[in-house]
């Protein structure tokens, strides 16, 4: 059973805030999701470690150099910078 | 033979000069700015892009040069497909005015060829939903009845291309994203096998299901940009590219070919869906096929393992987005935290959010074993079960959804029942496969059902040849 403080716990580990008024919501919702993922609890499987379910295999290569983003294209997205790197404020 | 493919169509009508690239591209701009308001398919119009290609397009043709197989013919792009300086932003607010710096894999082969982009169609929040409703420009709306939903999450994409907004669309498919509104819109859509077609610049949902297909008007143009698009890319580790070419494979014969009828695709089914989808075993045994009657236990337990693994997947994809590096971000906090906590509240909308609660609940302490363990090796049992079926056919016949689209507005009686609806696609996204949606009639409202063809790893070839045949038998020229 999924409670309130569990919600408010995992929003925590996402970075999400809940409000008050979605909390109640988002308890109900959870649970019966839960609910619904627990009816594969039972079906016997066997562990056979984790193979890649598509069966891909790694793909290697040679750590070489090649051309990548500019500083310009790399910063191009952001809010804050300086020109040179991505700004956050410590404190407001 | 006759041909339905609009792509080939389009090109004989360029270079027998009857319109101009330039022309033809102005007529679905036009299209485009009388029809949008009402489809809300587009969510950005590109119209420089689209004129200029068209203009070398023309060029070409004024200089008596051949077209390549896809060019000049105008299209769209998911708003999860990577553009160069042009707006990808997955219809969420945390990521509008988003214009990547590099082209997603797709995007350069197909410009490479000469395509025409008309526009980045809607799409539902990050390709989370079934109906485009999560989107934060709204739904897109069906072509065939407004007021019902085009389908999700590339519902921008089915509904312009059915819309006649867009020669093709270019979408993606993680739980049926690609099947399920083409079903709704009567269009074809193709989920290719997991690494056929590069990821490369297609912004992460759930990394291990999401697949780039085509959604188009018939099967030969599905083909037709399969075998374009399936190439191998270094930079997408998973990338494989294409097994079998589809185009080859079209006009083969259906006779002898064994098409497996899994009892569990059929139960809860829409009675006027059922009648159409017996209708088309029927067309595909007098071409030949015989239909064989099989039981895949396996597929009941696809949807929980489907949410728990890609709501994992989203949560890790999607802690990316902290305000810092691109996309919307908070304008007053106190500290890094506070600002990345109230980007995120703010960004996301809240099936989003709903996702990455469940994602994070099923990875954390004490749970991953139950869960996503769990699903892990459930995962395999169910690729398992599939390899079996192959085993005793060349491809099965499924419905794609169980019903024909819903009014816009339309939820489940709980959040379980909403995820339902994806009962018959998410099987093939789990055990990589390949499989097309194909219309194959209406309900008695004239809303379009699909039939889904679905085919072991690598056999597009035998997914779209079936598909081909069926349509070629049942389709009457427009």
């Amino acid at each position: 059973m999924v409670t309130h403080e569990d919600i408010q716990k995992i929003a925590k580990l996402a970075k999400l805030e809940v409000e008050d008024n979605e909390l109640e919501g988002l308890t109900k919702d959870m649970n019966e999701i839960i609910a619904f993922a627990d009816t594969i609890a039972s079906v016997p499987v066997e562990d056979d470690g984790y193979a890649d379910p598509n069966g891909l295999e790694n793909v290697l290569r040679e750590d070489t150099v090649q051309p990548g983003l500019t500083q310009e294209e790399v910063l191009a997205n952001a809010k804050d910078t300086d020109g040179s790197s991505f700004v956050v404020k410590q404190h407001a | 033979m006759e041909s339905f493919s609009e792509i080939k169509k389009i090109q004989k009508n360029l270079t027998d000069k009857k319109y101009s690239c330039t022309e033809l591209t102005q007529q679905y701009l036009d299209a485009i700015a009388q029809k949008n308001g009402s489809l809300n398919a587009y969510t950005c119009v590109t119209a420089e892009t689209a004129l200029a290609a068209a203009k070398k397009t023309d060029e070409k043709i004024a200089a008596g040069g051949m077209l390549a197989p896809i060019e000049g013919v105008p299209m769209t792009l998911k708003a999860n497909i990577s553009t160069k300086g042009i707006d990808t932003d997955c219809c969420s607010k945390i990521l509008q005015g988003y214009r990547p710096v590099y082209d997603a894999a797709v995007w350069e082969l197909l410009q490479k060829q000469g395509a025409v982009l008309l526009g980045k169609c809607n799409m539902d929040e990050f390709a989370m939903g079934s109906s485009c409703e999560t989107s934060c420009y709204g739904g897109a709306k069906n072509p065939h009845d407004l007021s019902k939903v085009a389908g999700g999450s590339s519902g921008g994409a089915a509904s312009a291309v059915a819309g006649e907004l867009a020669a093709y669309g270019i979408g993606s498919d993680t739980g049926g994203s690609i099947r399920q509104p083409a079903s709704f819109c009567g269009i074809v859509g193709l989920k290719p096998t997991y690494g056929a077609v590069s990821r490369y610049g297609l912004i992460a949902y759930a990394s291990s299901f999401d697949q780039i297909g085509p959604l188009t008007t018939s099967v030969e143009d599905a083909a037709l940009l399969f075998d374009i698009l399936s190439q191998k890319d270094a930079r997408d580790s998973t990338s494989v590219g294409a097994q079998h070419l589809a185009v080859p494979a079209l006009q083969q014969s259906l006779k002898g070919r064994k098409i497996g009828i899994a009892a569990e695709y059929f139960t809860g089914l829409r009675e006027e869906v059922q009648a159409a989808l017996d209708k088309a075993g029927k067309v595909c045994e007098k071409l030949g096929a015989q239909l064989v009657p099989m039981s895949i236990p396996e597929i009941q337990y696809a949807l929980p393992v489907y949410y728990i693994l890609a709501c994992a997947e989203a949560s890790s994809n999607l802690s990316r987005y902290d305000g810092i590096r691109y996309g919307m971000k908070a304008e007053h906090y106190t500290g890094v935290n506070d600002m990345i906590e109230r980007t995120r509240s703010a960004g996301f909308g809240s099936e989003v959010k709903h996702r990455i609660l469940l994602g994070t609940y099923v990875l954390s302490a004490g749970y991953y074993d139950a869960y996503y363990k769990k699903a892990q090796l459930l995962r395999r049992k169910i690729r398992r079960a599939f390899v079996a079926a192959f085993e005793q056919c060349d491809v099965l016949l499924a419905p794609t959804v169980p019903m024909t689209a819903f009014p816009l507005g339309f939820t489940g009686k709980d959040a379980v029942e909403t995820y339902q609806t994806d009962i018959c696609t998410v099987p093939v996204n789990i055990a990589g496969l390949p499989a097309v949606s194909v219309p194959c009639g209406t309900d008695a409202s004239g809303m379009p059902v699909g039939m889904q063809l679905i085919g072991n790893t690598g056999r597009e070839d035998l997914v779209l040849n079936a598909a081909y045949q069926y349509e070629m038998a049942t389709r009457a020229e427009s």
